[in-house]
């Protein structure tokens, strides 16, 4: 009996001297790039040779759930990841006293998040994957200095894409381009209403909407069919759609927000760290002269020369 | 596990809950509205607290404009014949947009008490910014601090001087003993007399549209209070977030029934408020343990609806048994 006390007392003290991390990943909905995301975060977490525990929730897209997986988290972990704008606002609405740090928050300011972008005091910080739309934009207007109309396509119920075509409107009024909006709720939709506007696009501009994303395959066709030239700000929808693209691996936005994990891990706190945007970096430049070439598009020879990845020619 | 958290869950759950049982089971008219009116509840009133509206008024006003969406669900039944599920359906599609409209976008955030907005959005230099002629891509531009003292405070922040589980439960049993109290008037009878047969109240002297009407527009005044209370709990309103708010609650008005059987009115509309605690709680214990015994987070949905199939199957078995001890004394 001795023996077994004292064996418990050991092995008490054992797990209290090398205390495990506890790090609890909230996500709001199934979804390819939301998983490589958490992906990126787990390897950064696994590879980095701490003792790291880390449980996973997913909402399954309702917000109810999200809510009570905060409320979970909440007192069963150190450290809370949010993976995209629903579930990170109900963590940093129930947690107060524990590092929140979110992930796939396009705009984290209109979201309630963070009041600016840098340090700020408090317990959540994070990265937005924010894509660069001016470069998007004037990128279209360089490859296609004839083209009048641009279409960007999303869906209306989707924070961050509503900000990004907000975006794309801004800038592409600046440089005389007119963008008219083609929004859908299902794949169905979009379709029916790219189909609908047609003849008056002349290049379309595809951002990391979560829907497009999952109908890329089906927007590729229509738009080759069409002869619309597309441009991604998604490597993942370029490769199915576009001529031209230039965005980040969603894995890479999951690796930077595992990093931040790690620094609060090793002592930082949330408020010594500053929130950003996807680092420039990450961003992969993606050209399929196969497409340029079907619809007569030349692509100058210095982008030709900074591509990431080049498919056929 | 956080049981306080998981029963005020449970409580606004509740009010949405109490909502589908006057329109399923009070005035018997099958309505998907709530799915679109619960949004519209938390969207309209976290859109009134940024106008300063006291939260009180934002909650019941949440609630008003929801229950009107209810009431034009009645009207397209009965002036236009179409059947109560299908009208709902096609104000519930309506709603969406309606809902993205109130909230000038799909997301909205409760006020928040920050002294100075900045715009800052800076994205690193990107390396096809030099051939694009883009000199720098940082640019900060200040946004006029916004008036702060307009802004109505969530109460459910911290400090705000309220307790949110005392809160919930205030809300909870005004809003059930004021339900069960109007149900008892003259005027709550002939409701339910309409529930119970559609056309004999007629005999009665009584007009059947609006009874409906007045049915369809509590249902839909619950859940669109549960919806505001929702949002200001959670902190924000999204325009996805009324999805399946009508079979979850059909689900725990069943479970409530199944815990206290169907009796007199009183006990009656106690089942959807025990059932939407009840409910809460297996959900929570289902993400505890569905884990560890090998579920994928993509099962939860199956976890849950299994665990309710088991709990309902338990609850059968138990009164059949008792039953037959019954018949065999």
């Amino acid at each position: 009996m001795k023996r077994l006390v004292l064996t418990l007392l050991l092995v008490s003290l054992f797990t209290l001297t090398f205390a495990v991390v506890k790090v609890g990943i909230t996500q709001i909905v199934e979804h390819p790039a939301l998983n490589k995301i958490y992906e990126g975060i787990v390897d950064v977490l696994n590879s980095s040779g701490l003792d790291v525990e880390i449980e996973y929730q997913n909402a399954q897209n309702v917000f109810q759930n999200a809510i009570a997986i905060a409320k979970k988290l909440k007192t069963d972990v150190d450290i809370i990841v949010a993976i995209a704008t629903p579930s990170a606002q109900a963590a940093a609405t129930e947690i107060k006293d524990k590092p929140v740090v979110f992930s796939a928050v396009t705009d984290p300011i209109s979201a309630g998040l963070i009041p600016k972008f840098g340090k700020n005091s408090g317990n959540v910080v994070g990265i937005s994957d924010m894509v660069p739309v001016e470069t998007h934009v004037k990128l279209i207007k360089t490859i296609f200095p004839n083209a009048k109309n641009l279409a960007v396509l999303y869906n209306p119920g989707e924070a961050n894409s509503v900000f990004i075509a907000q975006e794309t409107k801004k800038y592409g009024s600046q440089i005389g381009l007119n963008v008219i909006e083609i929004t859908g709720t299902s794949a169905n939709e979009l379709v029916t209403s790219l189909h609908a506007n047609a003849n008056r696009i002349d290049v379309a501009y595809l951002s990391t909407d979560n829907l497009v994303a999952s109908s890329a395959e089906i927007l590729g066709q229509v738009f080759e069919k069409l002869g619309i030239p597309v441009v991604a700000g998604d490597i993942d929808i370029a490769r199915n759609t576009a001529v031209l693209g230039f965005g980040f691996d969603y894995y890479q936005a999951g690796v930077e927000t595992g990093q931040i994990v790690l620094e609060i891990i090793n002592g930082k706190k949330p408020s010594e760290i500053e929130s950003r945007i996807v680092s420039a970096e990450a961003l992969t430049f993606y050209i399929n002269l196969d497409r340029a070439k079907k619809l007569n598009i030349t692509i100058p020879q210095e982008f030709l020369e900074i591509a990431d990845e080049i498919v056929g020619g | 596990m956080d049981l306080i958290g998981i029963i005020e869950q449970g409580l606004i759950a509740s009010l949405a809950a109490i909502g589908v049982f006057i329109s399923f089971r009070v005035v018997d008219l099958p309505d998907l509205t709530p799915d679109g009116s619960y949004v519209l509840g938390g969207a309209a009133s976290i859109s009134l607290m940024y106008l300063g509206l006291p939260w009180i008024l934002c909650l019941i006003c949440g609630g008003i404009f929801a229950g009107l969406f209810g009431i034009l669900t009645a009207l397209i039944h009965n002036k236009l014949g179409v059947n109560s599920l299908l009208a709902s359906i096609l104000i519930m599609t309506m709603l969406y947009s309606i809902n993205i409209r109130v909230m000038n976008g799909p997301n909205i955030s409760v006020p928040k008490e920050v002294s100075a907005m900045e715009e800052a959005r800076y994205t690193e230099k990107t390396k096809l910014d030099d051939l694009l002629g883009i000199k720098s891509n940082t640019q900060v531009s200040e946004i006029e601090a916004p008036t702060q003292s307009k802004k109505t405070l969530s109460p459910f922040i911290e400090n705000s001087g309220y307790n949110s589980t005392i809160l919930i439960s205030v809300i909870v049993i005004i809003a059930l003993f004021s339900t069960i109290i109007f149900l008892r008037t003259e005027f709550g009878i002939a409701l339910r007399g309409y529930g119970g047969n559609k056309e004999g109240i007629k005999n009665l002297g009584i007009n059947p549209e609006l009874m409906s009407l007045v049915g369809l527009f509590l249902g839909n005044f619950y859940a669109g209070l549960a919806g505001s209370l929702f949002s200001m709990y959670g902190g924000f309103a999204d325009v996805n977030m009324g999805q399946g708010v009508v079979v979850t609650s059909l689900a725990a008005v069943i479970l409530g029934e199944i815990i206290f059987g169907r009796f007199q009115l009183f006990y009656n509309m106690l089942c959807p408020v025990i059932g939407a605690v009840v409910y809460q709680i297996l959900l929570a214990l289902a993400m505890r343990y569905g884990y560890t015994i090998g579920f994928q987070s993509s099962d939860m949905k199956l976890v849950t609806s299994l665990f309710i199939i088991i709990v309902i199957g338990l609850r059968r078995v138990e009164i059949k048994k008792w039953l037959n001890l019954k018949t065999s004394e």
